[in-house]
């Protein structure tokens, strides 16, 4: 039922007027009266809606979420009241938030550009005067600044009316034929997010480096440490301004890349100065820790409140309350820890280390020269050795650190794969990648689990002495029973897993690639 | 969820067309999605939005369910606002319902396949009570009723009231009704409204007799697109306050599937 649209460009020369002219000669048309638009265009952080083919436009009365390429719109709802960031839960329950919702999940939006625009509406005509074609002649600027305007490439918006097909086919013909037109290739609000500096699309806190085959593997760390550093910085400020926990989420996972990084490849490094930066990239990691936590038990809360019984629910308000308010006090801590110059020292420090890291002597530096395969295929061969190794230490009454250890091995084991995969035959990688996957999943749920029922349990002292305190524990009670309930069963899937990842065929797979 | 609104009068002559005009304007305009289908054999509310009064295939083969409704559509000068237009075949509608299975879920067999797209649905019926406005009743989550303040205007609202109470199967209807083409200098007119403002089914909101909505039929627009500010557009857009507030308020009735679909309407 969608009435077709089509975006093409005006060339140099012919404005919205001369189009209208044009097409005069062969259709009726009438042209209304010019009017300015006002647009600024949200997405989140990383360009979730544009990877999703949407783009969301406050037109200052309203807000829509529209088609990316032809803005045909999906939803609308009220206009952003916050000039600054829009939480998809915030929106009021409609069609708006459950399309938003799925893809921007706990990002926040924020506003990415703002198009001015002249636009004149021209409808085309048939016999009884009836609007057939709807035609809208845009000529945008980019607002750049307080009085700053970047002009953008002029266009034509045509859409077709429903049950009127045929019109809208002549007239596109017709403005092939007359005017030669093209289609729009990128839609006004990247072109516009483009003349003011950005990137249509946000910004990324994906690895995405290509390493060269038979590069010196100290070429190769400093290409994967650099991208690591970039969106470890890329991410403080809105770690910073809180505006979502997905900023301190992707610096910290840039940070504990960074540390494997460095432990694996220690051979590249010289061992001092190496030294001082792993004490530097620990302690941040340490600085970001709590923060995290807290934000993971917050975005699990209602998850996790949901597995009561409805009655009891209610409960465990003083439980979030009392969450928001040691995030509150530990984002303090952090922030001033983020702003110290001690922060500001290492991030620098580790900038000016990388740069001069190929041209230092060698002398202390037994891998930087050798081919990259080599260092990481020894590396990656070796962990995964100890990892066997580990879990087959593991019977039924192993301690959960040693399923705790062994989860932190298999991390080291990812991120070697996700920085140098593309070294290897995909043949190689790919299973193992899927098996870890499997382990590791299991892993994950077992040791989170662990984690979420201490925090509950820390936290059963002060709950106590709230008002409605007693209510809360014993609700906290029951959650503290499900997630060791579910500890257990990650438990009991752990020798299956295991057992893949540890299979003889990819035990000799790893030796003859990497051993 | 769809609303779907019948206007809806035994008798004729009462400004249904107009009211289904104006209304479904006011609603689109409103930045609802709206479908009018043009459910009177004589088209008028067709020609007002100045849409052909054709249906391929007419009405028989669309009640049968052997048209796809979607493909009949047309879009209006106003770009949420749809027509399912009106066809001559409509005056043997009767005998098309006649002649399929049940006979009064017709209209809204119909409907279950394009309604889902639009917030609200208004028919635009012809008068008299046939099996084509049983199959109305049966559709419409409220009948809205016209009321020219004359005895005989009044007496056809109580028929059609018992008519809905006796004769339609649950879940019935709403009726509201509202007064229509008002001459406040007639003294017979000022009685009626009198008499009628405590009924709980009649709204508060009237319109007036208005040379603006006789000029509809030369201007073949709806009042908002020629005359927005004059007394007899404000009336409408004050009705349809007043009743989207009642649909509010109100259960739509739920014994169809309606409001899966989703339309995608032109630029914002």
């Amino acid at each position: 039922m969608d009435p077709a649209h089509t975006q093409l460009l005006l060339p140099d020369g012919i404005d919205a007027s001369a189009a209208a002219d044009r097409l005069a000669a062969h259709v009726a048309v009438v042209t209304q009266r010019a009017h300015r638009t006002d647009r600024t265009f949200w997405d989140t952080f990383d360009g979730r809606l544009h990877a999703a083919g949407l783009a969301l436009v406050d037109t200052g009365s309203r807000i829509a979420l529209l088609d990316a390429a032809t803005h045909a719109e999906r939803a609308a709802g009220d206009h952003a009241r916050s000039l600054r960031r829009l939480a998809v839960a915030d929106l009021p329950a409609g069609e708006l938030r459950d399309l938003l919702d799925p893809v921007a999940e706990m990002r926040v939006l924020t506003p990415i550009v703002r198009v001015r625009s002249r636009v004149l509406p021209v409808n085309v005509l048939d016999d009884l005067g009836k609007i057939v074609v709807r035609l809208r002649a845009e000529e945008p600027t980019v607002v750049a600044g307080k009085d700053a305007r970047i002009a953008l490439r002029s266009r034509l918006n045509v859409a077709g009316v429903l049950g009127y097909e045929a019109d809208y086919e002549r007239v596109l013909g017709l403005l092939a034929g007359e005017l030669d037109l093209q289609p729009v290739a990128v839609p006004v609000q990247d072109e516009a997010v483009a003349a003011v500096g950005g990137v249509a699309g946000g910004t990324s806190s994906k690895l995405r480096v290509a390493l060269a085959p038979g590069a010196r593997a100290d070429v190769a760390a400093v290409t994967v440490l650099r991208r690591l550093l970039e969106i470890i910085e890329v991410n403080v400020p809105g770690t910073l301004a809180d505006l979502d926990s997905e900023y301190l989420h992707d610096l910290r996972v840039a940070v504990r890349r960074s540390r494997a990084l460095q432990r694996e490849l220690r051979g590249v490094f010289p061992p001092e100065p190496l030294r001082v930066f792993r004490d530097g990239f620990r302690e941040l990691q340490v600085l970001t820790g709590p923060t995290r936590d807290l934000d993971v038990q917050l975005l699990e809360f209602a998850d996790l409140a949901a597995t009561l019984p409805a009655e009891t629910v209610p409960d465990v308000a003083p439980l979030r309350e009392l969450l928001e308010l040691r995030l509150g006090a530990e984002r303090a801590k952090m922030v001033r820890g983020l702003r110290s110059e001690r922060t500001r020292a290492l991030l620098d420090n580790w900038r000016d280390f990388l740069d001069a890291l190929v041209d230092s002597p060698e002398d202390e530096r037994p891998d930087a020269a050798r081919p990259v395969e080599d260092v990481a295929g020894e590396r990656i061969a070796k962990v995964y050795r100890q990892m066997v190794k580990m879990g087959r230490a593991i019977g039924p009454d192993t301690p959960h650190e040693a399923l705790h250890d062994l989860r932190k091995k298999g991390k080291e084991l990812r991120y070697l794969l996700e920085f140098f995969a593309s070294l290897y035959p995909s043949e190689v990688v790919k299973p193992m990648v899927a098996t870890l996957k499997g382990l590791q999943d299991v892993l994950g749920r077992f040791q989170d689990r662990e984690v979420q029922a201490d925090a509950l349990r820390a936290l059963g002292d002060d709950i106590a002495a709230l008002e409605g305190g007693a209510a809360a524990l014993m609700a906290m009670g029951v959650l503290v029973g499900h997630l060791a309930a579910e500890q257990e069963q990650a438990r009991e899937q752990f020798d299956e897993r295991f057992e893949r990842f540890a299979a003889k065929p990819q035990r000799k797979l790893v030796e003859q690639m990497f051993g | 969820m769809t609303n779907v609104i019948a206007l809806y009068n035994i008798k004729g002559g009462v400004g249904k067309t107009s009211a289904a005009v104006n209304l479904a304007w006011t609603a689109a305009d409103e930045g609802a999605r709206v479908l009018l289908w043009d459910l009177d054999p004589q088209g008028a509310a067709s020609y007002l939005l100045r849409i052909r009064p054709k249906v391929r295939g007419g009405g028989a083969k669309l009640v049968r369910g052997k048209s796809d409704p979607t493909a009949l559509l047309k879009g209006s000068d106003h770009p949420r606002l749809d027509l399912l237009p009106a066809d001559f075949s409509y005056r043997n509608m009767d005998l098309a319902l006649d002649a399929t299975k049940r006979p009064t879920e017709g209209l809204d067999r119909v409907l279950a396949q394009i309604a889902g797209d639009y917030d609200y649905v208004f028919l635009d019926c012809a008068p008299a009570i046939s099996l084509a406005s049983e199959s109305v009743f049966f559709a419409a989550d409220v009948l809205l009723v016209p009321l020219i303040p004359t005895p005989l205007s009044l007496h056809a609202y109580d028929q059609l009231r018992g008519f809905v109470a006796d004769e339609v199967a649950k879940p019935r209807p709403r009726i509201l009704a509202f007064l229509s083409m008002i001459d406040g200098r007639k003294a017979l007119h000022r009685s009626v409204a009198g008499d009628l403002a405590a009924d709980d089914g009649v709204l508060h909101s009237t319109i007036p007799a208005a040379s603006d909505v006789e000029r509809m039929g030369s201007q073949r627009r709806a009042l908002a697109q020629f005359a927005p500010h004059r007394r007899a557009a404000l009336a409408y857009g004050a009705l349809w306050t007043e009743l989207r507030g009642r649909l509010a308020d109100g259960p739509t009735r739920s014994r169809r599937a309606r409001g899966s679909g989703r339309s995608r309407r032109g630029p914002a």
